[in-house]
């Protein structure tokens, strides 16, 4: 994989690496991808399957239901008159 | 076997019997890290203690599904199967057990402080629900709420010597389970007797409002004559392996009529079983940022690119390589080459061992090698790590039940086999090592809480 | 000039679109829980009447109802997102290939599709706070094929679109959240984020001007992303934005393939079509009465239930009248028959006419009958007292129908007796 790719991967996903686990995770992923690439042999004319069980349809009435614990939600983070506080933009 | 839940609901329990427990399970958790958090002040009053692996959510528990970018985490609210554990009545929650960063693991190391083997600490829990399986082989009366995407339930099982029980996939509801990988994730149980996991799989199985994906309703019990060993799976396992799995068909030969198949896709199995999951865990872990829950990277003045960045340097090697992975697969460019080809080849997957597992159930090791010491497995190469999943994942991409179960000792460690049926069909896997219970003892070196 | 458009539209819905979180609330983060803040564990569970309504949306957009249904994750990471991947639809949608109706013309709609929105972003100083009632809100968004060619079709094409959703129970005017894409040459410009109509409008017009002058220049235009500055009314060039190679779509596997063939939705009311008709035979042109009714239904029931007594025309003056002197609520079918009686007999409608009738008490106007002398008079004075008036009749003698409105309805006369001598008197000024 070209250092351009990589680096291309590592800013989409929001990711750094040290130098130590750049080499170790590049190389890793190299090998991994490789070995992916023996499916390209299989031919196959299947759908896709996105779950391995018949889901069938089931949809939510629209009700309103509150929360019981909303106080627990919000004190899982940073708080600011009684919004949630996030990086800036 | 007689169920443990029964035995120990049914004598009488000293006043202090779960302080004396926690205190007792306290002391040997610092030699095997089977727990991430042991609940102290319990109110139980005769109920079998239950644990949950710690990517479920138990409401006012912190909860990291064994990664420091979750640590802080206190969920304000239950897993469906938490839920359900407590309504119950029969059951008390006893604390949360490790586990492999997100379940990204087989052997239990990919985590700060690994679990151990309950056998002989210098060995590997296995993985991913590492501390299920110790806990379960440390506990006299105790079953654990495990989960399993890739055979996360099989694997730490075998190795600790415990049923490890995992349902077809929508059979138990996923609601407030920490995702891996959503169209893989199946959460189980792990006991010491096929009875308690049966007893505990009826408790949480069943539809959930919470979650649409939680669709197999009405459990079968059909028996099945045949077992099916899968020729280019058992040329996998280590010659040692081999022998006694080759010991183990013999004494089932007397029951089953045991059949060698050949089964061509399953050679390419794990493949497309890794693409799937990393393509899924790579969006599932897009949401730690550092700063709506768990751990605050706190600086709110940089940017937030940077910001998420920074946060997000706190994941372990293995969740890095599989969001990157995962990444890659994913986009636009190769998504058609990767990931929809591992869902076609998933399909395949799924129609070639639905046909077979109509006749008979599928027999095969657990795991291809004898226990490894945590310090070999450490020098393993991800996709030398990845390849020891052979036999955890043709039943795990394609959502079928399975089960493992202790079947000999070798130097005085577990070994474990692994039976599949058809989906829906898990109580037939439950009868069958119901059965084998009867004619073989499963050995503990701990018993924590003998009455 | 090519322009293409992705309107986002907040959909009729109690509950959030995978949860039962109110999708309506004042105090910041009071309406959220696990799911809509994309809390660990949680699982989305699709909301039924977010799917009937998109599908009326779909409908009335005449496009191909799809019989299944799926989503994707589309993963981008903003701190307004707080799964950082939305839930959203792309060949799974509601619905697609369609098209709207404007002025003989068809503008194609490529897709329907459903999808959350993210939590709303309060600036106050430099930080970012963040109210998560917005989020998981069901949105609609509406994609369009680049098929509009200039400022006008744009327009012609919100109103319609306006009025088709506004029958459908939603309310653009409220909301409105669009994409442009603005390509004057071969290159295409997007213009991400305008929220209102108004604005709207104002960006394309921006951008086909800046487009038209580098053109002018010979300067070559970029191929980029720009976002709208509603205070400069500028468009100007964006943070790079991701393409789908970066959103690595993938099938939402904590839903599932949902089979919506024979759910039911709401039909559409096509205003424009509704206005000809009634137009026709009538002594009113369409577009009059396609403004009336194009954002009040009440409005249209009336017009249906009176038309076959009264005359089309003192209908919508009755209406018109009574939305500007009734207040905030719907008129009654009595109350406006009784106005129409009155416009149809000739007779002025006051503010204290309509609350007369609001309030039930009999309404008996009579003109006051002047002597000519007495008339000239009442005019003079109120002539010299409003120079202002005279002076910009001056200039604009249409605005004589204001001189009269104010003189007739003050002295309770008959606005015929006015006009006449009104316009004599003033040629004197």
């Amino acid at each position: 994989m070209e250092d351009r790719e990589f680096d291309r991967l590592l800013k989409i996903a929001r990711l750094k690496l040290n130098d130590t686990e750049r080499k170790r995770i590049k190389s890793d992923i190299e090998e991994i991808i490789g070995y992916f690439d023996k499916i390209d042999v299989i031919s196959t004319h299947e759908r896709p399957a996105y779950q391995p069980i018949h889901v069938p349809t089931r949809l939510r009435k629209d009700e309103i239901a509150h929360f019981d614990d909303v106080d627990g939600l919000k004190r899982q983070s940073k708080l600011h008159n009684g919004y949630i506080l996030g990086p800036k933009l | 076997m007689a169920s443990h839940i029964r035995e120990f609901l049914g004598h009488e329990k000293p006043s202090d019997y779960y302080s004396k427990l926690a205190e007792e399970l306290e002391r040997t958790n610092s030699e095997y890290h089977a727990f991430n958090v042991i609940k102290k002040d319990t109110e139980a009053k005769n109920q079998v203690p239950f644990s949950t692996k710690a990517n479920i959510c138990v409401k006012g528990v912190e909860t990291t599904a064994g990664s420091k970018m979750l640590r802080g985490y206190v969920p304000p609210f239950n897993a469906t199967v938490v839920e359900r554990m407590l309504k119950e009545g029969s059951f008390s929650f006893i604390g949360e057990t490790n586990m492999d960063e997100f379940g990204f693991g087989t052997f239990g190391i990919n985590t700060e402080v690994p679990a151990r083997n309950a056998f002989d600490s210098r060995y590997a829990a296995g993985g991913s629900s590492s501390g299920s399986a110790v806990a379960t082989a440390l506990l006299k009366y105790h079953v654990a709420i495990a989960e399993s995407t890739g055979g996360s339930i099989s694997t730490p099982a075998a190795l600790n010597g415990v049923v490890g029980f995992t349902p077809t996939y929508g059979a138990v509801s996923r609601y407030g389970l920490i995702d891996y990988a959503n169209s893989l994730d199946k959460i189980g149980i792990m006991a010491r007797s096929s009875d308690d996991a049966r007893g505990v799989f009826d408790v949480i199985r069943g539809r959930d409002n919470y979650d649409v994906t939680c669709a197999i309703e009405k459990i079968t019990n059909n028996k099945k004559g045949k077992l099916f060993v899968i020729e280019e799976l058992l040329e996998k396992a280590d010659p040692k392996i081999r022998s006694e799995f080759e010991r183990l068909l013999d004494k089932l030969g007397k029951e089953y009529e045991i059949k060698t198949i050949s089964m061509n896709i399953l050679s390419d199995a794990i493949e497309p079983y890794y693409i799937i999951a990393m393509a899924e865990a790579s969006t599932n872990l897009a949401k730690y940022n550092g700063y709506k829950y768990g751990f605050q990277y706190g600086e709110f003045n940089r940017r937030y690119n940077d910001f998420f960045t920074e946060a997000r340097s706190n994941f372990g090697m293995e969740a890095k390589r599989r969001i990157i992975l995962g990444t890659f697969i994913r986009s636009e460019s190769v998504k058609a080459r990767y990931y929809t080809k591992a869902l076609m080849i998933r399909q395949m997957i799924i129609n070639e061992m639905g046909k077979v597992l109509k006749d008979g159930f599928v027999i095969s090791p657990t795991l291809p090698i004898p226990t490894p010491k945590i310090a070999d497995v450490e020098k393993l190469t991800p996709v030398q790590n990845y390849a020891l999943d052979v036999f955890t994942i043709p039943p795990s991409i394609g959502g079928f039940p399975h089960l493992t179960f202790p079947y000999a000792y070798v130097n005085e460690m577990p070994i474990g086999a692994q039976i599949i049926t058809e989906q829906a069909n898990d109580y037939a896997l439950l009868d069958f090592s119901s059965k084998w219970e009867e004619s073989f003892q499963y050995k503990y070196k701990h018993n924590i809480g003998s009455l | 000039m090519k322009i293409g458009l992705e309107v986002h539209v907040a959909l009729p819905t109690k509950s959030k679109l995978f949860c039962s979180c109110s999708a309506e609330a004042e105090e910041p983060n009071t309406a959220i829980c696990p799911i809509c803040l994309g809390f660990p564990g949680s699982k989305p569970m699709l909301n039924e009447a977010a799917v009937t309504s998109a599908l009326g949306i779909a409908n009335a957009l005449h496009c191909k109802i799809n019989r299944n249904i799926s989503f994707v994750r589309k993963v981008y990471f903003y701190p307004d997102l707080p799964k950082c991947y939305q839930i959203t639809q792309t060949d799974g949608s509601v619905g697609g290939e369609g098209y709207l109706e404007i002025e003989g013309k068809k503008v194609r709609i490529r897709r329907v599709q459903i999808e959350e929105d993210p939590a709303q972003i309060v600036r106050e100083g430099l930080l970012t706070l963040l109210d998560f009632n917005r989020s998981g809100t069901p949105l609609v968004e509406i994609v369009t094929e680049p098929d509009i060619t200039s400022e006008e079709e744009l327009r012609s094409f919100i109103a319609n679109l306006r009025s088709i959703l506004y029958y459908l129970g939603v309310d653009i005017n409220k909301e409105i959240k669009a994409d442009l894409n603005i390509s004057l040459a071969d290159i295409r410009v997007e213009v991400k984020n305008v929220t209102g109509i108004k604005s709207l409008i104002e960006a394309t017009r921006f951008e086909i001007e800046r487009q038209t002058q580098l053109i002018k220049e010979g300067s070559p235009i970029a191929r980029e992303t720009r976002g709208y500055n509603e205070k400069s009314k500028l468009t100007e060039s964006l943070r790079e934005k991701e393409t789908d190679e970066e959103y690595g779509y993938i099938y939402e596997p904590d839903l599932t393939t949902f089979d919506i063939n024979g759910m039911g939705f709401r039909q559409a009311v096509y205003i424009g079509e509704i206005a000809e008709k009634l137009a026709q035979g009538s002594d009113l042109n369409p577009k009059t009465i396609r403004e009336i009714t194009m954002l009040d239904s009440r409005s249209l029931e009336l017009i249906n239930k009176f038309k076959a007594e009264y005359k089309l025309r003192s209908i919508v003056h009755a209406i018109e009248r009574y939305k500007k002197y009734g207040g905030e609520e719907a008129p009654s079918d009595d109350v406006i028959e009784k106005m129409t009686k009155l416009v149809e007999e000739d007779k002025i409608i006051t503010r204290e006419t309509v609350q007369d009738l609001k309030a039930g008490k009999q309404v008996a106007i009579e003109y006051s009958k002047l002597s000519g002398d007495q008339l000239d008079k009442l005019i003079r004075d109120f002539l010299d007292k409003n120079p202002k008036i005279v002076a910009e009749y001056k200039r604009n003698s249409k605005t004589i129908n204001l001189i009269i409105g104010k003189i007739t309805e003050k002295n309770g006369l008959h606005p015929k007796d006015v006009a006449k001598r009104v316009v004599e008197i003033l040629s004197g000024y």
